[in-house]
């Protein structure tokens, strides 16, 4: 086990991307899982510890544009409670009410799910569908820049992210929903909240005369990442709901997604809720 | 005081009432102080060394580098501890291994450091070299001939066996098979009763593993005095049978052991017996010649401490088609885990349910209970029962639907009555279960739901309701195991009347401290302010056999009432006598010695007693009583009125089955429980809904996921407890069958309400789905898999010995 050398508390964004770009550098938000992996031995400590709740400016929900803007540092417990979340994209608040408890609620931050990572991480799959992108910012030559990448491209493994060494996840943008978008999300489990994902399915779309377009499907627990359902995308694109159109999305869902064996459910399973529950949620979406 | 001033005291009873546990503000606050708080002067902090091996020969154990951390006072290992003794009720288990490890919970060594930080840091530098042995990962692997052995005798140099004297303990002398205990019983002519059988049942049920999650994890703190008397600060349920065994394993005077229990955060069973952990802490403070304290993490409670026994049973069924029962024939394998415990000795209460929860001419039953390289059980609330009621509720619907009769008349038809005597030698003096039958039905209106249910099996929609019902018996006055079952309890009431009631029981969170307050002031008059109780120090409370078999309020409640009627008749009597009046016309009612007849006060209680001790005849009321209850061992056959009373209690569990994912929803359980009397309803409304949700878990959530000996989900996140939004609405009611020997008329009640839940449960989703599912637990991949037809059914051949 590494030990820390150094902590910081930057107060500024520019403080902060720069004791990044010194390189070998643990970020600390709510700790939520960052704690337990240290002690469980799956994350080492980098030498410093960063600590970047007192960074200003990086929390809160905004209109920005066409776009809602969440920081990284809004904790779970404020997008769910959030105003413009409710009204714009409340299929997010929905994740939010299955996640964890109120006490890691309180303290996890939205920009700390996204990095940790994980494929069963309960905001990813919602802002997959909802075509988030995340906003990067670092400072490689004294001064700031930022980029921006969809989500659904952010993602290369459990724990692993495309974020560069320098960079700093500052927030999340997420496109107004068009008129007519519709947005479901199912997690798995046997309590409302509390437990980790055996599967969750995100779908989104505009619904129109009885057909989904821009469609969106996305599946988290089944692949070493969040991931997008291209071909159950493709299925239910422009086509008439129907028994039909549903029975086909839900069989290329059950096809496409290519899940493990673990202590929480085998492969067969997971890929059976995958069918189940993704026709159950279209004809949700097909009744409503 | 002149007699217009003499107030009149109205009659007034605790009996039944809703009273607060007396630990429940502190609790609610907290600031109970559990052990984990408490701090020592010069305590140091140990830990221990488990093995990274499921099965193996230990080839060298180095402990250098952790004696040479700064921080480090003692490091030990089975070297060092030369003396030590096999612990257990086989005496297979010695608490530090040095030549094998057995399973992955096994002791290696123990470091005591100024810090836990210290003692972990010293863990990971001790090395140890193992030479791998082929694993055991089941109980049927365990019984196939030429089966490593878990327990093979020690050689000699020359590679034979070597001699060893008489009564050798198994863990210095070995076992020449896998087999650690065996248990045959029968009653009646079971080849006549099969004959006389119009329809039989057989199916194999498979019961899982699931540990008592205690909140407060195990932890003890040992300590030795200038002299060598040793004080442990301990969470047992049984601290005067721990005395003496301590005291044996030390090869020291009992009597030079004193244990105290601060407030225990949950025993359910788990701390019946003495681990490994005890003793070597111990041994730490014994080297360290400091205090020393252990606690768990909570990673190491899931692995290290007790499990409820996994079983696989055959059980065969046979009734005619009038409805009544012929015989019940069982045949049961108990993995043992790699060292017995009290899991092994569950069949004395598993025989019991299939011999006696309802009239059978004939049952034979037998267990064969085998060490593995798993985890080892122990002893869990309902021992046993929750197993052995789960086969048989779940036949009891079984030939029901074969001979075409409602389940419930079925029941009704061969339950037991008050006066019976059993094939079993059980004695049921007071018996409400038809009662009990008949009102929980009732109460969720079983018989219509239960029709309504199979009428819409095929209905629209992926969700389907059940319906499920079952029933048990389980001891409710004692159990006589030990050469006693009795419990002391000396009383004293001081100058304002406040009485110090101290009792060998135990607090393990039941309520017994409030109930047996209830019971004292029910004598003297007294408000339950009056009260303050003294149960967790060896060295101040008489005898108690301890916290098991349901066996509290019944035995230690009766004993509380002898010594608060002494106190009475010792009070009255006094009054009697300063007050020139015949001390049959007095009683005792809040407060005061009043005339019984009109209510009026004669003397405050406190005032009279300061009369007794500031006179020329000085006198202080202080009483002593012993109860020991009029039951009786068992004999060799197992046959023997082994409790003072018996709880009877039939439990009603409605599900949502969700088809398209398997969940099982729990969405009410109606439960009627013979409880004898009610004397704290809130206290025993308590203790029931906390039942039902332990059963609950046993039912659909919980499940210890041992895979080639390895544990797979030490941890919260993958083992699951019930959560809150999950407990199901419940309807609970009692029966009040007014036993003769209970206090007041009660019963045990403790183990009663967690046992019938999983057997409801699975009578519920077969209610729902026309699908039976034989082995446990009811999780929604288990579920799901059953309802496509892809579970393959639970088999077993019984297992004979040659």
């Amino acid at each position: 086990m590494t030990t820390i050398e150094r902590y910081a508390a930057p107060k500024s964004l520019d403080e902060a991307l720069g004791i990044l770009q010194q390189g070998e550098v643990t970020i600390l938000a709510g700790g939520t899982d960052l704690m337990p992996q240290t002690r469980a031995g799956r994350i080492a400590f980098k030498p410093t510890l960063m600590n970047i709740r007192d960074v200003a400016g990086l929390s809160g929900v905004v209109l920005d544009g066409d776009a809602l803007r969440i920081g990284a540092l809004t904790t779970i417990t404020e997008v769910l409670d959030d105003p413009l979340v409710k009204e714009f994209v409340p299929v997010l608040a929905e994740a939010c009410d299955h996640f964890a408890s109120d006490q890691i609620r309180n303290a996890g931050t939205i920009g700390g799910n996204i990095n940790n990572a994980s494929p069963a991480g309960d905001t990813l799959v919602p802002l997959i569908v909802l075509d988030a992108e995340v906003e990067l910012a670092s400072k490689p030559n004294g001064s700031v820049t930022t980029r921006c990448m969809p989500l659904a491209e952010y993602f290369t493994g459990p724990g692993r992210t495309r974020r560069a060494a320098g960079e700093l996840l500052t927030a999340v943008r997420i496109p107004l929903p068009k008129p007519g978008h519709v947005a479901r999300f199912y997690k798995f489990g046997t309590r409302p909240a509390l437990d980790i994902s055996t599967i969750s399915i995100g779908i989104a779309g505009v619904m129109r005369d009885g057909a989904l377009s821009d469609t969106r499907v996305a599946f988290g627990a089944v692949a070493p990442t969040p991931v997008r359902a291209k071909q159950t995308e493709a299925a239910l694109e422009g086509r008439r709901l129907d028994q039909s159109t549903i029975e086909a999305a839900a069989n290329a869902a059950r096809d496409e997604v290519n899940p493990i064996d673990d202590v929480r459910a085998t492969a067969w399973y997971r890929k059976e809720l995958i069918h189940n529950m993704t026709k159950r949620m279209l004809d949700h979406v097909a009744q409503a | 005081m002149n007699a217009a001033e003499k107030p009149v005291i109205v009659a007034d009873s605790l009996i039944g009432q809703r009273i607060q546990k007396k630990d429940a503000p502190e609790k609610a606050a907290g600031k109970t102080r559990y052990i984990q708080d408490m701090v020592v002067p010069g305590m140091l902090h140990a830990k221990i060394l488990r093995s990274a091996r499921v099965h193996a020969r230990i080839l060298s154990i180095d402990t250098s580098a952790a004696k040479a951390l700064p921080g480090v006072h003692v490091v030990i290992t089975a070297a060092d501890v030369p003396d030590q003794q096999p612990i257990g009720v086989a005496r297979d288990h010695l608490p530090l291994k040095g030549e094998r490890v057995r399973s992955l919970r096994d002791e290696i060594a123990a470091v005591a450091a100024d810090s836990e930080e210290i003692a972990e840091a010293a863990l990971r530098l001790i090395r140890v070299e193992y030479e791998d042995l082929p694993i055991v990962a089941g109980p049927e692997d365990a019984i196939k001939p030429g089966a490593p052995l878990i327990h093979p005798a020690p050689l000699d140099a020359e590679g034979r066996p070597k001699t060893l004297p008489p009564k050798t303990p198994v863990a210095f002398a070995g076992k020449a098979d896998n087999v650690a205990m065996r248990f045959d019983y029968t009653h009646g002519d079971l080849a006549a009763a099969e004959a006389e059988s119009d329809v039989v049942v057989e199916d194999t049920f498979q019961l899982h593993y699931v540990t008592h999650c205690c909140m407060g994890v195990s932890g003890v703190i040992a300590e030795f005095d200038a002299s060598g008397n040793l004080l442990m600060y301990s969470n047992t349920q049984v601290p005067f049978l721990h005395k003496r065994e301590f005291a044996e394993y030390l090869d020291i005077d009992p009597a030079r052991v004193r244990i105290i229990q601060p407030p225990i955060g949950g025993g359910f069973g788990s701390k019946l017996d003495i681990y490994p952990f005890e003793v070597i802490c111990i041994f730490l403070a014994r080297a360290a010649k400091r205090p020393v304290k252990m606690v768990f993490t909570r990673e190491e409670e899931f692995l290290a401490s007790p499990t409820r026994q996994p079983v696989l049973l055959t059980l065969r069924s046979g009734c005619r088609k009038d409805g009544t029962l012929t015989f019940r024939q069982v045949h049961t394998l108990h993995d043992n885990g790699a060292y017995t415990s009290w899991g092994a000795t569950t069949p004395f209460v598993m025989m019991q349910t299939f011999s006696s929860l309802y009239r059978v001419p004939a049952c034979d039953y037998h267990t064969t209970v085998v060490y593995t390289n798993n985890p080892y059980a122990g002893s869990f609330r309902g021992y046993g029962n929750l197993q052995a009621t789960f086969a048989i509720e779940q036949h009891m619907d079984m030939l029901a639907e074969k001979i075409g009769m409602d389940p419930l008349d079925f029941r009704l038809k061969n339950a037991q009555d008050a006066g019976e005597v059993t094939g079993q030698g059980m004695t049921f003096k007071s018996c409400g279960f038809k009662e009990c039958l008949t009102t929980a039905a009732e109460r969720s209106d079983y018989r219509r739901k239960h029709a309504d249910n199979i009428a819409n099996r095929n209905a629209r929609g992926p969700v389907k309701r059940g319906i499920g019902i079952a029933s048990m018996l389980h001891v409710g006055g004692g159990a006589k195991i030990y050469p006693s079952d009795g419990c002391g309890t000396i009383l004293k009431l001081d100058d304002f009347a406040n009485v110090t009631l101290i009792t060998g029981a135990s607090e393990i969170g039941q309520g017994s401290e409030t109930v047996l307050s209830q019971l004292v002031c029910e004598e003297l008059g007294l408000p339950i302010s009056a009260v303050t109780v003294v149960n967790n120090d060896t060295a101040i409370t008489p005898w108690d056999v301890g916290v098991h078999a349901s066996r509290t309020t019944f035995i230690a409640g009766n004993s509380a009432i002898g010594a608060a009627r002494m106190a009475k008749a010792k009070i009255l009597a006094a009054a009697a006598r300063k007050h020139d009046c015949d001390e049959a016309s007095l009683d005792l009612r809040g407060g005061f010695v009043v005339k019984a007849d009109s209510g009026e006060a004669v003397v405050e209680l406190a005032r009279l007693m300061r009369s007794l001790h500031f006179s020329d005849k000085a006198e202080l009321v202080m009483t002593t009583f012993y109860y020991e209850p009029p039951s009786v061992h068992q004999d060799k056959g197992f046959k023997g009125d082994v409790s003072a009373a018996y709880a009877w209690a039939t439990q009603v569990v409605e599900v949502e089955v969700d088809t398209d994912t398997g969940i099982v929803k729990m969405t009410k359980v109606t439960g009627t429980h013979d409880v004898g009397r009610v004397l704290n309803r809130l206290g025993l409304e308590g203790q029931i809904e906390g039942g039902v949700v332990m059963g609950q878990g046993y039912a659909l959530t919980e499940n210890l996921i041992v895979e080639n000996g390895v544990t797979r989900n030490p941890n919260f996140r993958d083992y699951k407890l019930v959560t809150a939004p999950e407990i199901p609405e419940m309807d609970i009611s009692f029966v009040e069958s007014m036993d003769g020997e209970g206090p007041r008329g009660a019963k045990g009640v403790g183990e009663a309400p967690s046992i019938c839940i999983a057997a409801a449960a699975a009578n519920a989703i077969y209610n729902a789905t026309g699908v039976r599912i034989f082995g446990l637990p009811f999780t929604p991949e288990a579920v799901y898999r059953a309802l496509r037809g892809v579970t393959s059914k639970p088999h077993w051949q019984a297992w004979k010995p040659e």
